[in-house]
């Protein structure tokens, strides 16, 4: 019997779905479903509409529009229930249904993932405590993918960041606990960054409360619950303010781009119909408003997109066209050597994989054109210019021309501060008197609100006076308050001038010449030997298996946290030696192959990282790979892009006549 | 030993034995008769209350005073909870064994330990009006009835939300009884009136008439698992009908001309009738038997069976187990019974028990089985012995059997005899232990503080006794007499360290007790921060409330207490403790720039945060309505800055008053522009045209796209915009308005321009305009790093291939030359070729 791996997407899928079927299924009758616009996604990749239906959901309304009716008797809140907002909010539509109301209604309120007593105050104070059944759908991870999960909390980098709330973290601690308490403990919890630390810190005491929690109700399961994990290798955490520019820098994979151009929520992107023409089944969706935009799930599952959507995008046309080629001969061959019936009953039978196939060539084909469009446009090849010119570590100065006409040319705000802040974030921030006045532009270019705007990314650290905010003449900021890439760029090779992105042996195909600061890190505690070698390449190619002195230990990391902001940590968990017996028993022996390892991105990663940590995965797949097997799972508290990162700090408000 | 078949009885085919489990059960002084009798589910614990309707005889002051007293089975007074809150109306067990006590104004009292401690909460749905008239209980909740017939059902106890039913008739309900959700056909509470003739089925949505008028019925009860329902007519018969009353299934005439007192299922096969001191019980296919008592008999429903209580007894009346039938039944041939024998005889030292087990060897195992199954139901242990010994016995002979029941059966037994003991009272069969499940039946022990057996039976089982110990740390900081002191001391040594316990629960009894040293002292035993702040907060210990919540990193729990202290506290000591914890200080200006601005701004004032407090009123201002009070608002925002020496400061404060700098001029255009005043717009014009609100960039380029070039340049040096930015945004905004004549002009008359000629190429090109995007290519040769491949290349964009050509002859570039040759067809091909031959003529 194998044992189930860890971190497994579908039965977590399967789960959360069950349990949120349950909580509709004890409301009896038809019932009005209102949803916060965050939850619409995750709810849409876990459950179908149509399977809501058979559960007696009749209207779905948007907590945010303020117009669920009053045709149903029941009506189900499904909301997040952390920010008060939002929960005034439902006590709020509460109080007006109750109000206009002709008839009696059943109140429901599903909190995700938890009942938290500032809810209960907040329904309290508003008198509706009383007149709605609170229940809660404990709904942590929702996979994107077979090893992606995401707390999908949209707000984390607000949160985090600009507001310095750490509930983000706690979700997170507890998410992760939730799979400790079923796998075993993380037999080793190492990472970067002080919310990651926070983090690592509330699982530790996590797991003392838990052991002295709710009696366990039998001395099996628990009594293994908590030794270490035989099946999970360790647990890395990454927290983004490590490493800012890599998020800031425009993503060159296909998803990446896909996401940068298209904007992804929940594996769904909203394109438009002109594009990639209309839905497949026009009969079903009636209105004219949603045929221009077609919704497109951007699915793993996809054959073809499996192997597009990590690729650098500079090949993704020659792939298209290799698998129109391949589309077509084999249709074509079949077609002329379909000669028995049997053998042109094979044919007839792969027909709808073709179809399939074509569809979805068709579509990646048009979605491609219009990234290319995007790709060639001036604009974005001059800010490309810049950033490349960033990351390899040319004097950021020279660049500001650049810069200045591209606000000049009234560019995308969002594009603007991506640049600004990864010459911020890249160089410990900014020469004074060169911050002031690009401040002074981006106000005159963009408005007076973006005072506010700048006034946060400082806040986020993301675009400050170099030595720090404050007096601004301190010479040389505190060590561990910023991340220095000068030294990093050479001790961690993180520039690539011979970068190949066809046929890629090397993570900074990624970015094309940028190899991300967070997945090295990453790398320099699972694959050790082969970042050693591709940061001091050994003199003889053939002595290099075991030779290399940097990959001993952990003094890649160790060597390159001292440059990078934020506590480091390095946390073993261990459990009593007979539990440890008792689980490699029962689980068999695995040793190291097909080990899980866990890394965490508190504060989010973006689909180009993602893209670069598959490719190590594949790495270590291979036979005389590091990793002997191991699988590696991605988990997050959400997936950003440049754009939404900066865009946290953005202020919409303007003034108005 | 009497035989086991004693006390059977035959109903129809089948058997039903009545268990004596305890004599002696109550004083003989205590009118029976007189009083309200209910049991909690799975043999616990009995609750009387005397009955205010009957007349008692007069025993002194002290004996009058009411109270609901709780007996165990065996008559063991557990507790007497005094009562003087109203006439009751309702008193029932959940299957927790918490008593529920409902009075007729409405509020229900969850007693949730035996102890005496409750849980009240209110019926509401004009309870208080109209009062409540009777209730009826199931598992987890119950149905009150109103004297309006309204019923309201409470499905849970732990969050109680009294709901209203839909509306029956008003006409006066005869009986009535419920099936609960677990066994109803729409998994929720169903009630059953018998109202005048015929029966009402009312559901939370709707009351529907089942048309039955065979009525009035005076008795209605539903068996335990809602399969079958009885009815008992005024004409002195019982009817049985199918749970989804499709099958009426039995009928029998008990020939009574008065009404029985009570009528109850004795688990799913019979209905007994009772009384004042005769039960009748009516098998399938109306067989009944009859049963005669000297005293006053209260009838006690469980799920397998019914408890039947007087002064003297306490019965309990089963149909006998299939596997007891097949073992002890009166000429039975089964392998079991043979078994049985072939046991004894063994004991005999006869030889005929090898016979016997030989005879029956080919069903060994299946007697063995059942053996073991009868010894589980067998209420005496002499024959539980016997049972097991003869299942032993069978075993051993058999080569290959799993002893796994047998020695759960042996378990299961030993426990069940401890708890049957009468000190202890808890006459639990076979198989409401098994339903119960052992952990309940601890929870039941350790309620009636029979610690030891408890941890006992606990361990015996292994199971966790983690709640043994907290229920008896918590019970001894209650009672105990010790000092505070020792109590810690002896609480500590016994627990610290377990996993499990719950010293916040500990702590918390002994708060709740008045012990406020003991209570903090106990807290700090407790290793979940989280779990802490409560008591904490209730203990008035706000600063360790908050550190520990802080501490657990749970931010409900942080917000939990900040709000509990902002409400209580003066709002500079609030800051005060806020100031010291920057998570603490996060949190409450996240929460406070979502709900409360005022108190932020007292925060960003009391702490000096200038720039902090500028954005406020920056954001405030964005939020205006109206212009002038935006004005305001920014004006505030910058003076807030003034004394600040802070570079950034200053330079915010600049920003600022440029900004109201630019609304101002803004709203003088408008008034311009637009003729009238800012804001306000004539109805012909579209409020789109205002310029309030644009940056500084956008203003200049929608003046200069209507042509208004003076004003643009007001702006431009108004504001100190670079020529270079005011250059880009004119190109720009001609482009964007097709302004091309202006465009003209600059090509012919200007001739410099700070950026360089290549982007008004660009841009006009870009527009789709060749013909004005040529007239800029000579020009671009003023431009840095345009050479004459980049010209050619503009000339071919524009479409003028013999420019081109031109372009590429005058440089002598022949390469470039071929390349325009390629692309240029007709009269222009020929004028390609005569430029590369003198080209070639040349060289």
């Amino acid at each position: 019997m194998a044992p189930i791996a860890p971190f497994n997407a579908s039965e977590i899928t399967e789960k959360a779905r069950r349990d949120l079927l349950r909580l509709l299924e004890g409301i009896r009758g038809k019932k009005n479903l209102v949803l916060e616009k965050a939850l619409a996604g995750p709810l849409n990749l876990l459950v179908k509409f149509s399977t809501l239906q058979e559960y007696g959901v009749d209207k779905p309304f948007f907590l945010e529009n303020d117009n669920v009716d009053s045709s149903q008797r029941n009506i189900v809140f499904l909301v997040r229930g952390e920010k008060s907002t939002v929960i005034s909010a439902v006590a709020d539509q509460i109080k007006r249904v109750r109000r206009d109301s002709q008839i009696e209604h059943e109140f429901s309120i599903f909190w995700v993932p938890r009942r938290t007593t500032v809810s209960d105050q907040i329904l309290e104070e508003a008198g509706v405590l009383g007149e709605a059944s609170v229940s809660e759908w404990p709904l942590y991870f929702v996979p994107l993918a077979d090893d992606v999960m995401s707390l999908e909390l949209e707000d984390a980098v607000e949160d985090l960041y600009l507001r310095k709330d750490p509930t983000p973290v706690y979700l997170s601690a507890k998410a992760l606990m939730l799979q400790q308490q079923k796998y075993g403990l993380f037999p080793r919890i190492i990472g970067k960054g002080d919310h990651g630390k926070r983090l690592a810190d509330l699982l530790i005491r996590m797991r003392t409360e838990v052991a002295a929690g709710e009696a366990p109700s039998n001395t099996g399961p628990s009594f293994l619950g908590l030794t270490p994990s035989s099946m999970i290798d360790s647990l890395i955490i990454i927290d983004r303010d490590v490493d800012f520019p890599t998020a800031l820098l425009t993503q060159l994979t296909y998803e990446g781009l896909i996401d940068e151009v298209f904007n992804i929520s929940a594996n769904q992107t909203e394109v438009d119909s002109s594009i990639v023409g209309a839905a497949p089944q026009p009969g079903q969706t009636g209105s004219a408003s949603t045929s221009m935009k077609r919704k497109i799930v951007i699915d793993q599952k996809d054959e073809l997109y499996s192997t597009l959507s990590d690729v650098n995008f500079a090949i993704v046309g020659n792939m298209l066209n290799k698998a129109a080629r391949r589309l077509q001969s084999s249709t074509e061959r079949n077609q002329l050597a379909a000669k028995t019936t049997s053998e042109l009953r094979d044919f007839v039978a792969k027909l709808p994989g073709y179809q399939a196939e074509q569809a979805s060539l068709k579509l990646h084909t048009s979605l491609a054109e219009e990234i290319i469009k995007f790709t060639h446009s001036d604009v974005f090849t001059r800010s490309l210019e810049v950033q490349q010119n960033i990351m390899s570590g040319t004097d950021p100065t020279t660049q500001h021309e650049t810069i200045t006409e591209l606000i000049n040319r009234d560019v995308p705000l969002s594009a603007i501060l991506r640049l600004l802040c990864l010459e911020s974030t890249t160089n410990a921030g900014m020469r004074h008197k060169d911050l002031e006045a690009f401040k002074r532009t981006v106000i005159q270019a963009y408005g007076p609100q973006h005072i506010l705007t700048l006034s946060s990314l400082e806040k986020m650290n993301l675009l400050q006076p170099r030595g720090g905010s404050g007096l601004g003449v301190t010479p040389a900021a505190k060590p561990g308050s910023v991340t220095n890439y000068t030294p990093l760029r050479k001790s961690l090779r993180l520039w690539d001038d011979e970068v190949n992105e066809v046929d890629p042996n090397d993570i900074s195909y990624a970015f094309s010449g940028y190899a991300p600061l967070s997945v090295r890190l990453i790398q320099s505690i699972i694959q050790k030997q082969t970042l050693a070698n591709i940061i001091k390449p050994p003199s003889d190619p053939r002595a290099a298996a075991q030779a290399n002195p940097l990959a001993q230990g952990l003094r890649v990391f160790d060597d390159a946290t001292k440059y990078v902001r934020g506590a480091t940590f390095d946390q073993r968990q261990t459990g009593e030696e007979k539990a440890v017996k008792a689980r490699s028993m029962l689980n068999g022996n695995h040793n190291d192959a097909m080990k899980t390892i866990v890394v965490f991105f508190v504060g989010g990663v973006t689909r180009a990282e993602i893209a670069a940590l598959r490719f190590i995965g594949n790495k270590l797949k291979e036979v005389g790979g590091e990793g002997r097997g191991s699988r590696i799972v991605i988990c997050c508290t959400n997936v950003i892009t440049g754009g939404s990162l900066v865009g946290s700090a953005v202020e919409k408000g303007r003034f108005r006549a | 030993m009497s035989k086991p078949t004693a006390n059977w009885e035959k109903l129809g085919d089948r058997f039903y034995r009545k268990i004596q489990l305890y004599t002696a059960v109550f004083d003989q002084d205590l009118e029976l008769e007189n009083y309200n009798v209910v049991g909690a589910p799975y043999s616990g614990a009995v609750a009387i209350y005397r009955d205010e309707n009957k007349i008692t005889a007069y025993r002194g002051v002290q004996a009058s005073k009411a109270s609901i007293d709780i007996y165990s089975c065996a008559g063991k007074l557990i507790r007497r909870i005094d009562w003087s809150k109203g006439t009751i109306k309702g008193l029932g067990w959940s299957e927790d064994e918490k008593l529920l006590v409902v009075t007729e104004d409405g509020t229900v009292r969850c007693y949730y330990d035996l102890q005496g401690d409750f849980v009240p909460f209110s019926l509401g749905h004009g309870a208080e009006e109209h009062l409540v008239q009777s209730c009826k209980f199931y598992g987890s909740g119950f149905v009150a009835l109103l004297g309006n017939n309204n019923l309201i059902s409470v499905t849970s106890y732990t969050e109680p939300r009294p709901k209203l039913l839909a509306i029956p008739p008003p006409d006066p309900i005869i009986s009535w009884s419920i099936i609960p959700p677990a066994y109803s056909l729409s998994r929720s509470v169903e009630v059953i009136l018998a109202i005048d003739k015929t029966l009402w089925v009312v559901d939370a949505t709707e009351a529907e008439d089942r048309n039955f008028d065979a009525g009035p019925f005076r008795h209605i009860s539903v068996s335990p698992r809602g399969e079958f329902l009885a009815f008992y007519t005024d004409d002195g018969k019982v009817w049985v009908v199918s749970g989804d009353w499709s099958d009426k299934l039995s009928e029998y005439d008990s020939k009574v001309k008065t009404v029985p007192k009570d009528m109850q299922w004795c688990g799913s096969n019979a209905v007994a009738l009772a009384w004042e001191d005769e039960v009748h019980l009516i098998g399938p296919r109306s067989a009944a038997t009859k049963f005669y008592y000297d005293a006053f008999i209260h009838l006690l429903p469980d799920v397998d069976g019914l408890r039947l209580l007087t002064n003297d007894v306490c019965e309990y009346l089963q149909k006998v187990p299939d596997e007891t039938v097949d073992v002890f039944r009166l000429g039975s041939d089964t392998p079991a019974a043979n078994l049985l024998e072939a046991a004894s005889l063994l004991e005999q030292k006869s030889p005929k028990a090898d016979d016997l087990i030989q005879l029956i060897r080919p069903s060994l195992a299946e007697a063995v089985a059942t053996c073991i199954k009868a010894a589980a139901h067998e209420f005496n242990i002499h024959w539980q012995k016997s049972l097991l010994r003869a299942a032993s016995f069978g075993k051993s002979v058999l080569d290959l059997y799993s002893s796994d029941d047998f020695v759960e059966t042996c378990d299961t037994l030993r426990v069940l005899n401890a708890v049957r003991f009468y000190e202890i009272g808890l006459p639990i069969s076979y198989e409401q232990y098994r339903r119960l499940t052992p952990e309940k039946l601890i929870e039941r022990l350790t309620n009636r503080n029979e610690y030891l057996l408890a941890l006992r039976v606990a361990s015996y089982l292994q199971l966790p006794s983690a709640h043994i110990h907290g229920h008896w740390a918590q019970q001894k900081v209650r009672v105990s007499t010790d000092t505070e002191e020792q109590i810690c001391a002896l609480i500590v040594k016994k627990l610290h360290g377990r996993p499990g316990i719950s010293f916040e629960e500990i702590a918390r009894a002994a708060y709740d007790e008045g012990r406020v040293r003991l209570a903090t002292e106990l807290l700090n035993y407790e290793p979940r921060a989280g779990k802490q702040v409560p008591l904490l907060l209730s203990m008035k210990e706000d600063n360790i409330a908050l550190d520990k919540a802080i501490e657990s990193g749970d931010t409900d729990l942080i917000f939990h207490v900040l709000h509990h202290l902002h409400k209580k506290l003066p709002l500079a000591s609030f800051f005060r403790v806020i100031n010291t914890r920057p998570v603490a200080t996060a949190l409450v200006e996240s929460s406070a720039l979502d709900q409360d601005r005022n108190l932020l701004k007292d925060l960003y004032y009391q702490d000096d945060r200038r720039l902090d407090g500028s954005n406020l009123l920056l954001t405030e201002a964005l939020a205006q309505p109206s212009l002038s009070a935006a004005h305001d608002k920014l004006k505030l925002a910058s003076k807030y800055l003034s004394d600040s020496r802070d570079p950034t400061a200053q330079f915010q404060r600049q920003a600022l008053d440029d900004a109201t700098k630019l609304l101002r001029l803004q709203e003088q255009f408008d008034k311009d522009l637009l003729g009238s005043p800012g804001g306000v717009t004539s109805p012909g014009l579209t409020r789109g045209t205002s310029l309030v609100g644009l940056s500084t960039h956008d203003t200049i380029f929608h003046l200069l796209r209507q042509s208004h070039t003076k004003r643009a340049a007001k702006v431009q040096s108004e504001f100190k915009i670079p020529d270079k930015t005011f250059t880009w945004l004119r190109l720009r905004a001609l482009v964007s308005a097709r302004h091309w004549t202006e465009l003209e002009d600059i090509a012919a008359k200007q001739k410099k321009s700070p950026i360089g000629w290549v982007p008004f190429f660009n841009e006009i090109l870009g527009a789709g305009n060749t013909r004005v995007a040529s007239l800029f290519v000579p020009k671009t040769t003023a431009d840095k790093g345009v050479g004459v491949l980049e010209r050619v290349d503009m000339w071919l964009k524009c479409g003028l291939v013999v420019k081109a050509a031109e372009e590429a002859f005058r440089a002598k570039d022949r390469a470039a030359l071929e390349g325009v040759r390629d692309k240029a067809e007709g009269s222009a091909a020929v004028e390609v070729e005569r430029l590369l031959g003198m080209l070639g003529g040349k060289r």
